[in-house]
């Protein structure tokens, strides 16, 4: 059988193996399957290491995640030994991810991954020194990588590569405490960019443990806007309702409790019954990715929320790319070769494609779920808020005392700002501009005054 | 020596017999103290009046969160890459 499919493909060019038919027809997910059943039993030469990677080039390897370690040791190009360097830095065996990833060469695409990831196994075995070297080679690397690409998507890749590299080295300053450069390295990262988002909440942190609370909470106000309806973080609420409570402003404070406990918290409750239902399915997730918003249930905006945020990763556009470029072939196949060689390749090119939607569905529900799990504990966390509040309240009455500032709205003189912030009043609208820039101007309530009494 | 071993041996029988008597002890069943005519050594002092001294409440402080790092967040942008 395979004798005859090799006949009848490589017709036209004989000499040539099937492999390199496939390949030439552009059928490069079979031509990579058919490369590794033609060679695996043979010596390994350069010119088998070259036709790897061009092939690798088209595919991509997310389909090589699943494939044998011994299968993948055999062929050494670049791409298979970042493959095993990423699972050895997954199987926390430091030493072996740094000796692969060093194997990755100077000039090759996943050159800037590598160096990230080769930053991070520096920082998991607290060498700070190296993981800030590193980080700054990937950041290099990635600019010279986008500089050479001419594809949109590809530049996209280099330049999230290159953010996140950026944005570690901010993190690793804030966990040594360094919270004012954390914020200069932050502030880099552009509004356009995909992580900036999510970057809003760790500046606020960082504004935060400087004691300045007004522009934690006008940063976090940020997520109010209807540009950013899609970022929703128990862990955001949870600091407005801290930065509240620090400034001694309880009934704000309790108003953030309040709001999350009535607006939020059923909601959750609703959507994990319902997740929940679909925990082992193996394609539930994938579909709802591909839902309508008009036909999900009112407990299911959250879901499509955490979809629309999921659909920005890298890693859904190489998966869908993938299975998107796995159905362009099938369609080829069935359309211009003869049925002899569409049993033989439509089989594993459809098994290939359920593995991705398995990939994709098995990465939604971990996502989701992750996120869902957050939420008890941010709950928790806004209760004993909640319960610091009514203490501290308390306490007012025992002693006799009241807040020194009645809640008085907002003041110029309270805003805390560098040379380089500029300064305008909010006048009830969100200006895409302005986002991430707010602070609240309100006096801090914390001194006390002695209550006068009745008598007195 | 023969006289020395009978004297033992006689010491030891009278022993013996003294050891099966039991021996009871008692104890007062009723005493009676007369709490007005006993003295105590010392000085009365009365005080002039009662007072407290105030002193702040104790005050149990939740340990809130603070986030020390974003170790989390930089494992998920791994996972979000590939």
């Amino acid at each position: 059988m395979k004798w005859l499919l090799l006949l009848l493909i490589s017709l036209p060019v004989l000499g040539q193996t099937l492999s390199e038919n496939l390949e030439k027809k552009k059928y490069y997910y079979s031509a990579l399957n058919e490369f590794f059943l033609e060679t695996y039993s043979k010596d390994i030469t350069q010119a088998h290491v070259e036709r790897l990677e061009k092939l690798l080039f088209f595919t991509g390897i997310e389909l090589l995640e699943d494939y044998d370690h011994t299968l993948l040791e055999k062929y050494p190009t670049s791409s298979t030994r970042f493959i095993l360097a990423r699972r050895y830095f997954h199987k926390k065996d430091y030493k072996k991810a740094l000796e692969y990833f060093g194997k990755v060469h100077v000039d090759h695409r996943y050159y800037p991954e590598a160096l990230l990831l080769t930053a991070q196994v520096h920082g998991s075995k607290n060498d700070y020194k190296l993981e800030e070297v590193s980080y700054t080679s990937c950041q290099k690397a990635a600019e010279k990588e986008e500089g050479k690409a001419d594809n949109v998507k590809i530049k996209r890749y280099y330049r999230m590569v290159y953010e996140i590299c950026l944005t570690n080295k901010a993190r690793r300053l804030y966990k040594e405490g360094k919270y004012k450069e954390s914020l200069d390295a932050y502030g880099q990262i552009p509004k356009q960019s995909y992580k900036w988002p999510y970057i809003i909440l760790e500046q606020a942190w960082a504004h935060y443990q400087l004691g300045d609370y007004n522009r934690a909470l006008g940063l976090l106000v940020t997520y109010k806007s209807p540009l950013m309806d899609t970022y929703f973080f128990p862990e955001a609420e949870y600091l407005t309702a801290l930065a509240y409570f620090k400034l001694c402003l309880y009934e704000d404070s309790l108003i953030v409790i309040n709001q999350y406990y009535q607006a939020y918290r059923p909601r959750f409750n609703q959507l994990e019954s319902v997740l929940k239902k679909n925990r082992s399915s193996q394609n539930y997730f994938y579909n709802l990715m591909f839902k309508k918003g008009a036909d999900l249930g009112k407990q299911e905006e959250f879901v499509r929320h955490i979809i629309t945020r999921l659909k920005k990763q890298t890693r859904f556009s190489l998966d869908f790319n993938s299975i998107h470029k796995i159905n362009q072939e099938m369609k080829r196949i069935m359309k211009n070769e003869k049925k002899a060689a569409q049993d033989e390749f439509i089989d594993h090119l459809a098994a290939v494609k359920e593995n991705m939607i398995s990939k994709i569905n098995y990465n939604a529900k971990t996502d989701i779920f992750n996120f869902l799990e957050t939420v008890p504990f941010f709950s928790s966390e806004l209760f004993k808020v909640n319960l610091e509040v009514l203490s501290r309240q308390k306490d007012l009455v025992y002693t006799n005392r009241k807040l020194a500032v009645d809640r008085a709205r907002g003041d110029y003189s309270n805003v805390k700002r560098s040379r380089f912030e500029q300064f305008w009043k909010f006048e009830g609208e969100f200006w895409g501009d302005e986002l991430g820039d707010y602070s609240l101007g309100l006096k801090s309530s914390c001194q006390t005054v002695r209550m006068e009494s009745a008598e007195e | 020596m023969r006289i020395i071993a009978f004297l033992f041996s006689f010491y030891i029988i009278a022993e013996a017999q003294g050891q099966d008597q039991k021996v009871i002890y008692q104890y007062k069943k009723y005493e009676k103290f007369d709490l007005g005519n006993l003295e105590v050594k010392g000085q009365l002092i009365a005080p002039g009046d009662i007072s407290v001294r105030e002193r702040d409440r104790k005050r149990f402080e939740l340990d809130l969160y603070t986030r020390k790092d974003f170790d989390p967040f930089i494992k998920k942008d791994i996972e979000s890459l590939r």
